[in-house]
């Protein structure tokens, strides 16, 4: 382990060592500088003090809202409005007059947010009439408009969160904004409120969709009913980060309709849209996905390849085993494991087959053959 | 003007330049910093790492945990590192020829057998005497790795060969991480969409004085004894100010042995760690950053400011001064290595600014500071020491208090480890003593570390480790 330091007193000596300082300054001038770094230091002190004290003080204060803001949600959950749906949660007028301090609109803010995420039904609804009651929707809606990100983002998440499903065409906009976090958060708003048909906005986005958003999207998706939706344009997109996700929701819902499509994917000029449709053809594949991407292997890097001998192992029949014990004479170990592995799953004669290989005594093959037959014993 | 006087002027201006260029560097640092940890933690608000945590979709991580000699502490650490919270997780405990009952303890332990294994050996290391899995389906994440010793880049090679994934953490095994720990550093690579991630690093906390149980921080103290405590205001400066502007930057040349995570396809490629080096954490991420310079590839290496990863200090001058002679050489080697990229416009903000800022700043430093306490010294001797010298030299060891009090404000805002007032209090105090009681052995052990690498000393330098095991605090 390493750390590297900062070498402050540096200055310190490499100073003392510049004996005739006073040809350069003279002793006004850097008593000045003295006192300016002493009054810094103290100033920063003192400002530390200052916010440990404020802090501590915070703190006691955000007890006590924290308190009043427990009351107000626990009062709207537990409010009864099924004869009058209008009807608003009484508020303290402790409350109503901390409702104009920021710092106590955004605990309960967060407060309602954090309640709502472990609630459904009614006690949600009612926390939502409570968010609206208090027009916390209406501040959210203006830090919308906010430039600084950040404030932008976080707004389009508590709305979503609210389940606030007029705003979306507000949302929207968002989805191919500039700056990622807030088209992430638009897009997650967009897929929150109506699921599969949500993501319209793959149509129409042309920057990528990182594999983290990619990620909370299916997140997403699995809490919504599955629906069939086409594939097709975005398969084809000019955005690759696109054809993935596509890639990665056939896989998920076994879309097997889109086999031909996805085969299509095959040809696709990037390299990883290459890897996610072999690693969707996995799950979606016929008789005849195993024979295509055979034909595809002496075309394909590296990585592919071996991306290919993977699958092969999960489809391949027998009639695959010869060209899989082909490759155990490749000059690359990594494909030799692969290639050993996949036959033995897939051959009920696996291990005869690689047996019979000319190079099954020799080194690696030797190990590696041994070191199957332990997984298989396993 | 005579040629003593132009000598004598050179001199003199050469330290100001320096000088003033080092207070410009931390300034930099300090803005750098504050921009780049606003930056995160913005963006970490929006994080739930929950979604990332129940996912398939996560990349697969293998833990390289290289152990020499652990035996006394092995069995727990291991334990640890089982509980993370991560779905595609393998752990790999390298055996480095321990002399100690280190192998037996967790045959033992963990049930394991030896197994038949290829070894593929992309990176060419010590033999491999055997490889063992556990019988036990709780322990199947776990796999160990004896060997014959070779020391800690050849063991970590010996992983880079074995690990099965597309990443690969890399971590001290006596160090106790956070339970999301993987998490946290595993996100990185997955929301980068224009550069290629090729390694995270994370900050490392001192753990002396903490409460550990069950391999986790349960409570953080502020350490009781006087090195880990100067070591703790250390790692805070070095860590959540040098190393978040740096990273910035994109020109983070370091990321702690203790803790990062890499590329492996990348390590391969760049025939992972150099035997040839005490600094094989340091050395390792240059040549992955000149590969992809050289390559003209974009890429990223990543720091993330959360405490993460919680380590024993040194408590003794003895061990605290031979990692600082190590760490010394360690830059040294790397530096010399890749000479090729001082200056040379080819490697971009590597080559004109990653590297002679460690050059002149992190190398040179102590040199500089040492001499200067020569000259100091001699000075004094003959009587030729002037008020504007004192005073200036008073001027800067403020500054240097000033850096160390801003990163404690830095700590106080962001992450606020050390809850209680009274422990800030002590750091603040500690900021103001550093200078003057510790520093000086600190740059005392660098010069070691140089005169030892003139004298071709290599060794890498034993450790003693106190241990965590158990509920009371250590150290």
């Amino acid at each position: 382990m390493e750390i590297h330091l900062s070498h402050f007193n540096t200055i310190y000596f490499s100073a003392k060592m510049s004996l005739p300082l006073t040809l350069l300054s003279g002793l006004s001038y850097m008593g000045i500088l003295i006192e300016s770094l002493s009054i810094l230091i103290i100033s920063l002190l003192f400002f530390m003090l200052i916010f440990l004290y404020n802090k501590s003080i915070n703190e006691k204060q955000h007890e006590k809202w924290r308190l009043i803001a427990g009351l107000l949600i626990r009062k709207a959950v537990f409010h009864d409005n099924e004869d009058n749906p209008d009807a608003t949660v009484p508020l303290t007028a402790r409350a109503e007059s901390l409702m104009h301090n920021r710092h106590f609109r955004q605990l309960v803010t967060e407060e309602l947010i954090t309640t709502k995420k472990s609630l459904a039904g009614m006690a949600s609804e009612n926390l939502k009439h409570l968010y609206q009651q208090l027009q916390l929707d209406k501040y959210a809606l203006t830090n919308l408009k906010s430039p600084q990100w950040y404030v932008k983002a976080k707004a389009i998440q508590e709305l979503t969160l609210m389940e606030l499903k007029d705003v979306l065409p507000k949302l929207y906009r968002y989805t191919n904004n500039k700056n990622e976090l807030v088209r992430m958060e638009a897009q997650s708003a967009t897929v929150q409120f109506y699921g599969f048909e949500g993501l319209r906005f793959l149509n129409v986005i042309t920057y990528p969709i990182s594999e983290w958003q990619q990620i909370k999207l299916l997140q997403q998706l699995s809490q919504a009913a599955p629906v069939d939706v086409s594939i097709d344009t975005w398969l084809r997109s000019k955005n690759s980060s696109v054809a993935v996700f596509a890639l990665k929701l056939a896989r998920s819902y076994h879309w097997f309709q889109w086999h031909d499509t996805i085969l299509a994917c095959l040809e696709h000029p990037e390299a990883n849209v290459r890897l996610q449709a072999i690693d969707c053809l996995c799950e979606i594949y016929t008789d005849k996905t195993a024979a295509i991407l055979k034909s595809r292997f002496w075309q394909e890097e590296l990585e592919i390849q071996l991306a290919i001998v993977k699958a092969l192992r999960s489809i391949g029949t027998e009639d695959d085993a010869p060209f899989l014990v082909s490759l155990l004479a490749y000059d690359n170990n990594e494909m030799k494991i692969y290639a050993a592995r996949a036959v033995t799953h897939i051959s009920k004669n696996g291990l005869e087959l690689i047996g019979i290989s000319a190079s099954a005594s020799g080194y690696p093959l030797n190990e590696i053959l041994a070191q199957i037959k332990g997984e298989l014993a396993v | 003007m005579n040629w003593p006087e132009v000598f004598h002027n050179l001199y003199m201006y050469g330290f100001l330049l320096y000088s003033a260029l080092l207070i410009l560097s931390y300034i930099a640092i300090s803005v750098l910093s504050i921009a780049e940890i606003r930056n995160y933690r913005h963006k970490n608000s929006f994080t739930d790492y929950r979604v990332l945590a129940s996912s398939t979709e996560l990349p697969s991580m293998s833990i390289l945990a290289p152990a020499y000699n652990e035996g006394e502490t092995i069995v727990e650490n291991v334990r640890s590192l089982l509980s993370l919270h991560y779905n595609h997780l393998e752990v790999i405990i390298i055996n480095d020829g321990s002399k100690d009952d280190s192998l037996s303890r967790l045959i033992t332990t963990y049930d394991l057998h030896r197994i038949d294994y290829f070894v593929n050996e992309q990176i060419p290391t010590k033999p491999v005497k055997g490889v063992y899995k556990s019988h036990n389906p709780v322990y199947s994440k776990l796999t160990v790795v004896d060997k014959v010793n070779g020391g800690k880049a050849d063991a970590l090679n010996v992983g880079v060969n074995i690990a099965q994934n597309k990443y690969y953490v890399c971590i001290d095994v006596d160090c106790v991480l956070e339970q999301d720990a993987i998490l946290k550093l595993a996100k990185p690579f997955l929301e980068n969409t224009s550069k290629r991630v090729i390694a995270v690093g994370g900050v490392v906390r001192i753990a002396n004085s903490c409460e550990i149980e069950g391999g986790r921080i349960v409570k953080v103290n502020l350490p009781d004894q006087f090195l880990p405590r100067m070591q703790t205001l250390e790692y805070i400066r070095a860590f959540l100010l040098g190393r978040m502007a740096w990273a910035r930057l994109n020109g983070l040349l370091l990321i702690s042995g203790a803790f990062g995570v890499f590329d492996r396809e990348i390590v391969i490629k760049c025939a992972g760690y150099n035997i040839n080096t005490v600094g094989e954490d340091m050395e390792l991420v240059v040549r992955m950053r000149r590969y992809m310079e050289e390559l003209k590839e974009p890429y990223r290496v990543n720091f993330i400011p959360d405490p993460l990863c919680w380590t024993e200090a040194p408590a003794s001058f003895k061990i605290l001064g031979r990692q600082r002679n190590r760490w010394t050489r360690g830059t040294i080697e790397t530096l010399r290595m890749h000479k090729k990229m001082f200056l040379n416009p080819d490697y971009g903000l590597l080559g004109m600014l990653s590297y002679p800022y460690w050059l002149f700043f992190e190398f040179m430093a102590p040199i500089v500071e040492f001499i200067g306490i020569i000259l100091f010294i001699a000075a004094c001797l003959m009587g030729i020491v002037t008020h504007a010298l004192v005073l200036l030299m008073i001027g800067v060891i403020i500054l240097g208090i000033l850096y160390s009090v801003f990163a404690i404000l830095m700590e106080v805002l962001t992450y606020n480890q050390y809850k209680r007032n009274k422990d800030i209090l002590r750091l603040l105090l500690v900021a103001i003593i550093e200078p003057f009681v510790y520093h000086p052995f600190v740059v005392w052990s660098a010069i070691r570390g140089n005169i030892d690498l003139l004298r071709k000393k290599n060794s890498w330098g034993e450790m003693t480790r106190q241990g965590f095991v158990g509920k009371k605090p250590v150290g």
